[in-house]
């Protein structure tokens, strides 16, 4: 652990005297030099810190925090071992290159983004443009720029509706799996399959009658109707991950809780809410990310003020594309929130997927 | 669905937690079993639900009465709209997707248990989950530009020698092809996680054993490592057959007519040409199609809660 934090502390280090050095070297263009230090600090870190992520990340698959047990792998011959390696390097490269080249896309200029030639190439310049929000204004790349500035309106939908359907259904899943863990109730073994059903059924089944309904309630198309779309069918998936949650939850805790006079409500509140921390991360997590990069729902329920990035990115998609740098800059902005949590927070990324279709 | 571990204590209020319960519930039924009825119920109507299906048939056609919107379903294959070969687009989705994640899946999984310090593989190869398909369908449009002059697929075939195409412009099956391979680019990091949780599982001792015994790597694999997980196998099958039966996204924002499958269709229907009837057939077309993979999972979802 200690390793770890003077690690950090090195890496940060390292980057902040590149970008002090090259802040220094550049003083004439101060922007640029700023800019270009930070960029080389921010590499510099990244050197620095991916390795020790990635030593942490494997660190962590033998101490049995991963829902898989752990066990040394049984190892084949050598040279089959180096055939191994060499496919699954390839594999990886296979995996990045649309990724880098969407990345290099997005950063060149647009005369450059269409050369079949220089596909591979890192740009040869990078074009600056500056972006206004209110009264400030941040210089970046002009791909970036200017899809900030079509999807910015998407991008608040996306980020409003997100984070406010993700935290309904991940409180109203963390009380029903309480009840459902914890409580006996009759009719349980009816409630759970239905639940289940509730779960698997492909959505296409109730979009129609959802479709109508908010059309005669008059939410059709606005935000409100996409999240509380959002709020009912996540619910299943939520109420299933905080079910098995709390089945590991000792009852002789609440047992005395209730001993103590709490009620219902009061086991839940002092008793098991303040433990549902690693629930709520997980849920979360697999909520957030499955709303943002939602689509069915959105393209059928919003409008075109309550249009979500998936569908803007879509529609960007429909027109004859003259220009990648503005879809492609676009695509990474709205793969940023996701990718970022993917990356951080993985662990818990992979459990809620395993909670989801294996077991909890 | 016992709980013997459940205290006195806790049974007292046999009430209250159904109230607790009751907007769960209450929710579940309102948004889940009312809408796929009413969904069936809307099948049978005509276009805007004033009417049944049959109303507007005329008299010199063949006509299904109130399940005119099936009849369309299975027959109309007209410019405007390609409904039979959306059905076969959709088989040819599960037949390349399923086993094509499934096996390659496997593939990995089974590598990256043989050798150490493949987190990073795992992580790379698991990565497209994190994107929305949207976001995949953007990049891989990037891939199979429609330009000749660009395009990743073309800039590659260039470079070794190759003659530059227009992808996404070849005669119709092969649209739908190309579209797969996107899907499988996104969905193989999900089965592999899956399945390699399933290997590691495996005692290390019983594979020992078998190498002992003498068994070369295809018999380990078919014999012993293959049976042991064959329960992970079918869910993760099960669930992939759902999945690429739902299959809307990469469809929507890439293909053409030529590409429909079932779940585009369906919007099409309802959010272009308004006809809900239509919309709802189709629905319970792709609904009739997934009850009996779902009826198996949610039957081993409850088995193994049993077991708890």
């Amino acid at each position: 652990m200690n390793l770890i934090i003077a690690w950090i502390i090195f890496g940060t280090l390292v980057g902040s005297v590149g970008t002090y050095l090259l802040y220094d070297e550049r003083k004439r263009n101060a922007e640029q030099g700023a800019l270009l230090g930070a960029a080389v600090g921010a590499v510099g870190n990244l050197v620095l810190l991916v390795p020790l992520w990635v030593y942490t990340f494997m660190r962590g698959e033998g101490e049995g925090d991963q829902p898989v047990i752990g066990r040394d792998p049984i190892q084949p011959r050598h040279f089959i071992r180096v055939a191994l390696y060499a496919f699954l390097i390839l594999m990886m490269i296979v995996y990045l290159l649309p990724v880098y080249t969407v990345l290099m896309t997005s950063l060149k200029p647009r005369a450059e983004a269409d050369d079949l030639d220089t596909v591979w190439n890192l740009p040869s310049e990078i074009e600056w443009d500056d972006l206004e929000i209110g009264s400030f204004s941040i210089r970046m790349p002009v791909g970036y720029a200017t899809a900030l500035e079509e999807f910015g309106p998407q991008l608040k939908n996306s980020l409003l509706l997100t984070v406010t359907a993700t935290i309904l259904s991940a409180l109203m899943g963390s009380l029903n799996g309480y009840v459902l863990a914890k409580w006996k109730i009759p009719g349980a073994n009816v409630l759970f399959p239905l639940m289940l059903f509730g779960m698997f059924i492909p959505y296409q089944s109730i979009l129609i009658p959802l479709f109508q309904f908010l059309n005669d309630v008059n939410l059709g198309g606005t935000l409100y109707g996409l999240i509380m779309a959002h709020v009912v069918y996540g619910l299943p998936i939520t109420t299933l991950i905080f079910r098995n949650y709390y089945a590991e939850v000792p009852t002789e805790m609440l047992e005395a809780g209730a001993i103590d006079g709490a009620g219902f409500f009061g086991i839940y509140r002092r008793i098991v809410f303040p433990l549902s921390l690693p629930g709520f991360v997980v849920v979360i997590i697999w909520q957030f990310t499955q709303i943002w990069n939602e689509f069915l729902f959105a393209v059928t329920i919003s409008n075109e003020d309550s249009k979500p990035i998936t569908v803007g990115l879509a529609e960007l998609s429909g027109g004859e594309a003259v220009n990648w740098t503005l879809p492609m800059a676009g695509a990474i902005l709205a793969a940023l929130p996701t990718l970022l949590v993917y990356i951080v927070l993985g662990r818990y990324f992979i459990r809620g997927l395993l909670a989801g279709s294996v077991k909890g | 669905m016992k709980r013997p571990d459940v205290p006195h204590i806790m049974r007292q209020g046999r009430l209250i937690p159904w109230f607790y319960l009751l907007p769960a519930l209450a929710i579940l039924t309102i948004y889940v079993v009312y809408p796929t009825v009413r969904t069936f119920y809307v099948s049978l109507r005509n276009e805007d639900s004033s009417g049944w299906a049959g109303d507007t048939c005329n008299d010199d056609e063949t006509c299904f009465g109130v399940l005119e919107n099936y009849h369309k379903v299975f027959t109309e294959d007209t410019a405007g709209a390609k409904n039979v070969t959306s059905l076969y687009n959709t088989a040819r989705w599960l037949v390349i997707v399923v086993p094509g994640t499934v096996i390659l899946g496997l593939l990995f999984a089974m590598i990256t248990d043989r050798v150490r310090y493949t987190a990073a593989a795992k992580a790379i190869i698991f990565m497209p989950m994190a994107i929305s398909f949207v976001g995949a369908a953007l990049i891989w449009g990037f891939v199979y530009d429609s330009d000749e002059k660009v395009g990743l697929l073309n800039a590659f075939l260039v470079r070794l020698g190759f003659d530059a195409r227009n992808w996404l412009g070849l005669a119709p099956p092969s649209g739908t092809f190309l579209l797969t391979v996107i899907a499988v680019w996104v969905w193989t990091g999900f089965t592999m996680t899956l399945l390699a949780a399933a290997i590691k599982s495996i005692p290390g001792e019983v594979i020992e054993a078998s190498r002992v015994d003498g068994a070369n790597e295809f018999q380990l694999f078919f014999r012993i490592i293959l049976p042991q997980i064959m329960p992970t196998v079918a869910v993760v099958m099960t669930t992939m057959t759902i999945n690429t039966l739902k299959m809307f996204d990469i469809v929507w924002v890439m293909g053409g007519r030529d590409t429909d499958v079932i779940a585009t269709r369906m919007v099409s229907e309802l959010t272009e040409s308004r006809d809900f009837g239509m919309a709802a057939a189709i629905a319970v077309v792709l609904i009739l199609l997934t009850i009996p993979v779902m009826v198996y999972n949610v039957r081993r979802f409850t088995i193994e809660e049993a077991r708890r």
